[in-house]
């Protein structure tokens, strides 16, 4: 029963300074906690705000959502948690792939990583399965990009274990390093908890991988099994019978955001961009005619399956999945043209451990600062190898948008919280650029995404407060955004996993919560309402047919961090991301 | 008369609005009735040679409509909602 497994459940706890490991009992206080709001409880109660991020007091967390690890479709996603050596706030990012469920099929709700060795040229990895939990030195993978080190790990774990891993600039401690997660079929690490840094943290930790072998786990069993059964069929149908909009990919959206001048062209001085066309996701669905490759599922029990896979000319493999925000920030915001190119791009960008976004953003900067010339993609990979190799202009790319503003003396550097302002533009899309401002995890669209261009300056503080308060409880429960579930879908979940009822109100509260438990360790950390604003040059910079600018009044803006009255579109709304 | 469900990112030429009632009697006249009264959301949905936007998918009283359905006919109290991908990582 998913009540005494809750009971059951246990905490990992690492501390890399003498490292050691420990396995506690789960609080039964933190029963509807996962995933993100997992992460922040933990980051809230155990880590010193003001702490320096790449220093000992940080704590890495990898906490699985609430259904990860149940038969709930597309459910089992995982949050990686710290503060952000990028923002020097709280941060959560999230990721597929199949360690999440993983994790909870063996009663893990969550990894707890602290300290730092003394010698911060050591690595290790964790290996966790049923009979133990430890740490294993990791020297022999000291540099490896993530595809070699995975297909190393292959080798001495079993072949139904997940890795998490981090690449060279995590290794390096670069502000843009990511979490690499496996997919659930080629065990490649092309899904990743991307933004912010948090790879930065990993590597801060010398902590190289997490080889997570479920092996003969079985799915946790809800305390209402048969109630979760008929949920888990009716939510299933009613995805497959509706508009899949996502059947081929995030990267189908091109268009769509390019006639809404919302595709950043040549570090955001235009919403369209020539070669929507070539970079149009039309292109890769095409190449699988010619070059094999296809649609696939990132985790166990994903409907959605958005993820594409992508072959070169040769017909051998690229890289996976090649999507929207990857296309925009590395191709059209860099105006480089050729799909192919972003797919190398995309590629480097997993193996070294970067976020597409800030990566992408971070060398649009370079290009319009005159550094190099814009549509340059061979001179943007080199860019990235240089990334790998640790060179002093490697360093400045791999630390992301911000570090790049400040080496060239840029005027134009979109970032908020010195995080890169994603594909999604807030000038157009003013209630989204609400979130980008208020959000504790800076610009980040998967914390509240509207696409709403006609919405009313009336709604944009509680058309933003609504979608971040329904992404943090779809982010905590391991549900992928793309299933779109509604508030109302997970407390029904929830309410079946838990054999109780979960009302409207109790979910609805433990989004608000995740959200104050965030603003709260910012606040701890220094933040002000000072820093709710985004950069000039979305105030200054008018793009579209509108000449439309981000001039959201500040105090509609810090309307959408006072809490409104529910109403019920915060419950039939689906998650956007 | 039939009634247009629009969706969010394209509620920018109907100035917020997310349902529209038109005069029409097939997908493809309702759909230019609303053009007509809110100029800009055509070429939302209708490429340059008149034909749906391939990432556009139609609706009538929530039953798909295959993607080449415009001419399909439309009665008095039919709903057609219009969606379009939004979101993406």
């Amino acid at each position: 029963m998913a009540g005494k497994e809750a009971i059951d459940d246990r905490l990992i706890r690492v501390d890399m300074t003498t490292q050691s490991v420990s396995v506690v009992p789960f609080p039964e206080g933190w029963k509807l906690l996962g995933g993100r709001g997992l992460s922040a409880r933990i980051l809230l109660e155990e880590c010193d705000p003001s702490c320096d991020p790449l220093g000992p007091d940080n704590i890495l967390v990898l906490a699985p959502g609430t259904l990860a690890g149940t038969s709930a479709p597309t459910s089992g996603r995982i949050s990686v948690g710290g503060k952000s050596p990028l923002t020097n706030g709280i941060k959560e990012a999230n990721s597929g792939g199949n360690p999440g469920q993983h994790l909870n099929k063996l009663g893990y709700r969550a990894i707890i990583v602290t300290g730092q060795p003394a010698d911060s040229g050591r690595r290790w990895g964790l290996s966790v399965s049923a009979d133990e939990v430890k740490l294993v030195e990791a020297d022999a993978l000291k540099g490896r990009w993530n595809y070699a080190c995975c297909e190393e790990l292959t080798k001495t774990y079993s072949k139904n274990a997940s890795f998490i891993t981090i690449g060279p600039a995590g290794e390096l401690r670069l502000t843009g390093a990511s979490v690499a997660c496996t997919d659930q079929d080629s065990r490649h690490p092309a899904r990743h908890a991307a933004r912010g840094g948090l790879g930065a943290v990993m590597g801060s930790k010398g902590l190289k991988y997490v080889a997570v072998d479920p092996g003969k786990s079985r799915a946790r069993q809800p305390g209402d099994s048969k109630g979760f059964a008929a949920l888990v069929k009716k939510f299933t149908r009613n995805f497959l019978d509706g508009p899949q909009m996502f059947q081929f990919g995030t990267s189908s959206v091109v268009p769509v955001a390019n006639m809404l001048h919302t595709f950043p062209t040549r570090n955001r001085v235009s919403g369209q961009s020539p070669h929507a066309e070539s970079l149009d996701g039309k292109r890769i669905v095409e190449s699988f005619e010619t070059r094999g490759g296809g649609m696939h599922n990132c985790l166990t029990g994903c409907v959605v399956k958005c993820s594409n896979i992508v072959h070169d000319a040769e017909g051998k493999y690229k890289t996976s999945a090649l999507e929207f925000e990857t296309i925009t920030l590395l191709g059209a915001n860099c105006d480089i043209s050729d799909m192919d190119d972003v797919a190398d791009l995309d590629r480097l960008c997993d193996e070294i451990g970067v976020d597409t976004i800030e990566t992408g953003a971070a060398i649009a900067v370079y290009m319009d600062a005159g550094e190099m010339e814009f549509g340059d993609a061979e001179g943007a990979k080199r860019l990235l190898k240089e990334i790998a190799e640790g060179s002093e202009i490697g360093k400045t790319i791999g630390n992301g948008a911000a570090a790049v503003g400040k080496r060239t003396k840029h005027h134009r550097v979109p970032v908020v919280r010195g995080q890169a302002i994603p594909a999604w533009d807030p000038r157009p899309l003013k209630a989204t650029g609400v979130t980008y401002a208020t959000s504790a995890m800076g610009a980040d669209h998967t914390a509240g995404l509207i696409v709403n261009p006609g919405l009313p300056e009336d709604q944009w503080a509680q058309a933003s407060q609504e979608s971040q308060l329904i992404n943090a409880v779809c982010d905590s429960s391991g549900f992928c955004q793309f299933m779109t579930p509604t508030l109302d879908d997970i407390r029904q979940f929830y309410s079946a996993l838990f054999g109780e009822e979960i009302t409207r109100e109790q979910i609805a509260d433990l989004g608000w919560q995740v959200l104050q438990d965030e603003w709260e360790f910012n606040r701890r950390a220094g933040f002000t309402a000072a820093d709710d604003v985004l950069p000039d040059c979305m105030a200054q910079d008018p793009i579209g047919p509108t000449n439309a600018v981000f001039d959201v009044k500040p105090e509609i803006i810090a309307q959408a961090k006072v809490r409104m009255d529910a109403r019920e579109e915060l419950f039939s709304t689906k998650a956007t991301g | 008369m039939p009634r247009v469900m629009i969706p969010p990112p394209y509620r920018g030429p109907t100035q917020g609005r997310a349902e529209l009632t038109v005069a029409g009697a097939s997908v493809r006249e309702c759909l230019n009735a609303v053009e007509a009264e809110c100029p800009g959301f055509g070429p939302l949905v209708f490429s340059e040679a008149g034909e749906l936007q391939r990432f556009v998918k139609l609706f009538r009283n929530s039953e798909a409509l295959a993607h080449g359905a415009l001419d399909a006919p439309v009665a008095d109290d039919d709903e057609i909602a219009v969606v379009a991908a939004i979101g993406g990582g």
